[in-house]
């Protein structure tokens, strides 16, 4: 192996990995003492100077002027222009939570804090551009063992060490699951390449694999029934956090389902034997998410029942097991995590400023108060529920195509996918009715108290191009659709 | 080309009057007004340049790709049957503004999503893509909820959620019949079309076999928007929460969007599945008149009445499209267009004119209107009988159409309902009107009974003289659409199988 060309492949990672020590170093000798306020902005220019070369870097890989071999020894590393868009598109976005994560100072571990981000940052690209069992299984745990850590932050909030110490033995029991299913993989194909594995045989120990294997990213992408985590971390951790977990870590998660499921598309009855476990789970978590939501008060947990349910979408589009089936399950969870992160944004910046817990009434009035967050807010909440022209709409109308276009024939009802599709579509009826109910505290109902709120320009700057890009990809997706299929 | 303009002059509205400051109301009605203006000349423009000589679309449609990946185009154009539809948006729209000339609270919010809606509702009828359509029938329903949320009256909220689930139950259910469209579609040699063009739909076919389920999904889905029993049942609860300028766009031109897709998307594309489905749209349609009619009689707001008088005249709209004749469904279209302006203008009367005033809609607290503000209450009674049916107007042109076209191809029993049907309308009008305008309050309050009220505004007599004028004119000259609608229904009815 040429360690040049391997060093050219990893530049992006390696400028992350600099600036998390510089980040870390800087903390701990020049800054030692300094004004909690000082240290969080140095720790955060430092940061996103890294994820800004790192994302630099990525763009010339994309566009390929920078030519980076396509695949290292055993698919440890896949960089294809479909996997490096979606490591740029990471990073962009782990960019957008600094200014985020600077806002609300919730601990005086400052570096500790940016650098935890900037590890699930990375740990979130090497996920999505790994087909290799180890290693997306290490990346993955790097991701998961940094957010985890980031969830205890606020030592202020005894619910946040309660919901860290749920998301952590949660968490550890479904890597063990997905543990377990990888190495049942690995014992009935003998390969640990994703890439390599071909004309699957059927069997039961690969069919037990992928259950197991099931489990394991279910947990990861909060399904029913292994979401019982979500609601919890998503109102305790740091609303920042939460944001991450709610976006970055879904993308890489999808991303390492759609993988794992590639070698599964030339085998017909294995494919026979996975759709009705996917298929339940996405139901059960449609139901689960959608109902939960409806009785929520607080809107960080109404936004983790959001989550669950679009996870049960997101299925949707996987069980099509088809190439159109993959894009739109990455292109989904792309514009979800937008959305997603765009919405806990919001949030963070006017609780941060109120010093509230995220109710819903909390809320009330903000069309008058702060127009522009309402305005975004507009557009990341209608997104989430799939209201056109936003890409949130697109994203679930590609799922729903790719599912149906499967097997459009059906004889009977339960053929294909058109019952799937139909019960996803009443879902997210149902959904609207608590996506309303949200959108009317922020732009129906009067203020309580007129607080004044500084978003900051860093924060609202990153609010603003979420927000453009959310209705950007709805209008003219093609570009990224085009990147995504490679 | 020039179609476009109507939607893209709509969303710039949207976005100039939504940036303007609340403070500036002044300036943005005129802003408001300028754009609902515009939006209607432009659609003049579009219906003095077709030619209707062979009813295709018109020569200069916009034909794009918009995203290839799902075969999704961006088609623009406009045919005899969306001209109706254009005219009847712009004069409403027009309209609107003018009834909703004092509002101040919140007056560029209200305009932002008053444009985004009339944007939405161009956008339908002149999408030639099924997905494109789709888009522009759900942009079409948000702002409809705030609308209603923010400067709704009682019961608001519970009016403008049901509304909104009721719309997108109905777009879950196109949604779906819509991909089976996508994939089962083939052209004549057999080949699969995968596509969403409709220009290229219709001129292929789906099987028979699969329009007999993929037709009713589609209809029903749209035909909830046109106020369809039994899930008409947001409609009245929905018009009487909404503003006025919003229960004239829902009332005017919303409900046609989903009459609108029946015709253009259900029958256009499934025309088997149409022709079996045929006679039990018609029984569903005979119930919505005179069901609508019966319950409009029995109600004592004012708003109500005019709320199920518009599910009853809809019921004229579907019963036209179930006849699958040349006369009855350009009945169906004359009645979209008839009902358009007559409904808007009494929605206009009862919330804006009439309230104002009176600052109560109960038909039992009104007393003797006709001699406190006779000049508001005749023009009341003239369109009152202008939905009735009177000869000289729009309504009794295409309700006679419709009637014709029924007793061609459907039994006679339910032209007989009809006919019921329109006795009841004849029945709840005169009584409604004698009600409001002629009888003696049963507990007089001394105080204020004897006062009169002061009389229509200039922006208000505007509004009354453009929406009656409209249904006179094609009352008495019906030809100046029906000369446009007919040609193209003769291509849209060429596809029934024999």
């Amino acid at each position: 192996m040429d360690y040049q060309q391997l060093l050219l492949a990893l530049l992006p990672d390696l400028l992350v990995v600099v600036a998390l020590f510089a980040a870390l170093g800087v903390d701990y000798s020049r800054l030692r003492g300094s004004r909690l306020a000082k240290r969080y902005q140095m720790a955060c220019r430092i940061s996103a100077a890294g994820l800004i070369a790192g994302l630099a870097v990525l763009m010339l890989q994309i566009a390929g002027t920078m030519t980076v071999m396509e695949s290292t020894a055993d698919g440890q590393l896949v960089l294809t222009r479909g996997t490096l868009t979606l490591k740029a598109l990471l990073y962009a976005m782990g960019l957008g939570v600094l200014p985020l994560a600077k806002r609300d100072q919730v601990t005086p571990q400052v570096s500790e804090y940016f650098a935890l981000l900037l590890l699930a940052t990375l740990g979130m690209g090497f996920v999505v551009s790994s087909r290799n069992l180890l290693g997306a299984f290490v990346a993955l745990e790097l991701v998961s063992l940094s957010l985890y850590a980031m969830t205890v932050l606020n030592q202020a909030k005894r619910a946040s060490a309660e919901a860290a110490l749920k998301y952590l033995t949660f968490g550890a029991v479904a890597s063990g699951f997905l543990l377990f299913g990888l190495s049942y993989l690995y014992g009935a194909t003998g390969q640990l390449d994703l890439t390599q594995m071909t004309d699957l045989q059927h069997s039961p120990l690969l069919v037990l694999a992928y259950l197991l294997i099931f489990v394991g990213l279910g947990f990861k992408l909060a399904l029913a029934p292994f979401h019982l985590w979500a609601p919890d971390v998503y109102q305790n951790a740091p609303t920042p956090v939460a944001g991450w977990i709610g976006s970055g870590s879904k993308i890489a998660a999808a991303a390492l389902l759609v993988a794992m499921l590639q070698p599964v598309f030339t085998s017909p009855e294995l494919k026979a034997e996975l759709i009705p476990a996917l298929a339940a789970l996405a139901v059960a978590s449609m139901v689960v998410g959608n109902l939960g939501a409806l009785r929520q008060t607080n809107l960080k947990r109404l936004l983790a029942y959001s989550a669950i349910a679009n996870a049960g979408y997101l299925l949707v589009g996987v069980v099509a097991f088809s190439a159109a089936g993959n894009t739109s399950v990455i292109f989904y969870i792309l514009v979800y995590s937008l959305a997603s992160l765009g919405a806990f944004g919001v949030v963070a910046v006017l609780t941060d400023t109120l010093g509230r817990d995220a109710e819903i009434s909390d809320f009330n009035g903000c069309w008058k108060t702060t127009p522009g967050l309402a305005m975004a807010f507009l557009v990341f909440v209608l997104s989430l529920a799939g209201i056109p022209p936003l890409a949130g709409f697109l994203g679930k109308f590609y799922l729903f195509f790719a599912a149906i276009g499967a097997a459009p024939e059906a004889a009977a009802w339960y053929d294909g996918f058109y019952w799937l599709v139909a019960f996803a579509l009443i879902m997210s009826v149902v959904s609207l009715y608590y996506y309303l109910r949200v959108l009317r505290a922020f732009l129906v109902a009067p203020a309580d108290d007129e607080v004044p709120v500084k978003t900051g320009w860093a924060a609202g700057i990153t609010l603003c191009v979420l927000a453009i890009a959310v209705l950007a990809l709805g209008l003219w997706p093609e570009p990224l659709l085009t990147l995504l299929r490679h | 080309m020039t179609a476009l303009l109507t939607i893209i002059l709509s969303f710039i509205g949207a976005l100039v009057c939504g940036l303007m400051p609340s403070s500036a109301h002044r300036r943005i009605r005129w802003v408001a007004l300028a754009v609902a203006v515009a939006g209607l000349v432009v659609s003049m423009v579009c219906c003095v340049n077709y030619s209707e000589i062979e009813g295709g679309f018109n020569k200069d449609l916009i034909n794009e790709q918009w995203i290839p990946s799902l075969k999704i185009h961006f088609i623009i154009g406009y045919d005899g049957i969306s001209l109706p539809l254009l005219l009847v948006t712009g004069l409403v729209a027009v309209c609107g503004v003018l009834f909703s000339w004092t509002l101040e609270s919140r007056a560029n919010q209200f305009y932002a999503f008053y444009f985004a809606l009339i944007g939405g509702v161009y956008g339908v009828f002149l999408s030639l893509d099924l997905f494109l359509l789709f888009v522009f029938y759900e942009i079409a329903v948000v702002p409809k909820y705030f609308l209603i949320t923010i400067w709704g009256g009682a019961r608001r909220q519970f009016a403008a959620m049901k509304l909104v689930l009721y719309s997108f139950g109905g777009s879950a259910l196109v949604l779906l019949g819509m991909l089976a469209v996508f994939f089962l579609a083939h052209d004549p040699s057999g080949e699969a079309l995968k596509t969403f063009n409709l220009l290229e739909l219709q001129q292929g076919q789906v099987p028979a076999a699969a329009q007999q389920w993929i037709f009713p999904l589609i209809f029903v889905g749209f035909a909830i928007m046109a106020g369809m029993w039994p899930f008409h049942t947001w409609a009245p609860t929905g018009h009487v929460a909404a503003p006025t300028a919003a229960s004239m766009l829902l009332a005017g031109v919303v409900m046609k969007l989903g009459a609108y897709g029946c015709l253009r998307v259900a029958v256009g594309l499934l025309p088997a599945g149409a022709q079996a489905w045929a006679p039990w749209v018609a029984v569903v349609a005979l119930i919505n008149i005179v069901y609508g009619a019966l319950v409009a009689l029995k109600q004592d707001d004012f708003k109500y009445v005019i709320g199920y008088s518009s599910v009853s005249h809809m019921g004229f709209v579907l019963l036209g499209i179930a006849t699958l004749n040349l006369t009855g469904m350009t009945g169906a279209v004359l009645q979209m267009f008839s009902h358009g302006v007559i409904g808007a203008l009494l929605f206009a009367l009862v919330g804006t004119v009439i309230y104002t005033r009176t600052k109560t809609r109960m038909l039992d607290e009104l007393h003797r209107l006709i001699d406190r503000m006779p000049g508001i209450a005749w023009v009341f009674i003239v369109a009152g009988l202008a939905s009735m049916g009177l000869p000289g107007f729009s309504g009794f042109v295409s309700e006679l159409y419709v009637l014709i076209g029924a007793w061609g191809t459907l039994s006679g029993w339910i032209v007989a309902g009809a006919g019921l049907g329109i006795l009841a309308t004849f029945g709840y009008t005169l009584v409604k009107i004698h009600e409001a305008f002629f009888r003696e309050r049963k507990v007089p309050d001394a105080g204020q009974v004897e006062t009169g009220y002061p009389e229509m505004t200039l922006p208000e007599k505007a509004g009354v003289i453009i929406l009656l004028g409209a249904s006179l004119l094609i009352g008495l000259c019906p030809w100046l659409l029906t000369d446009k609608i007919s040609p193209s229904l003769k291509l849209l009815l060429e596809r029934l199988p024999n």
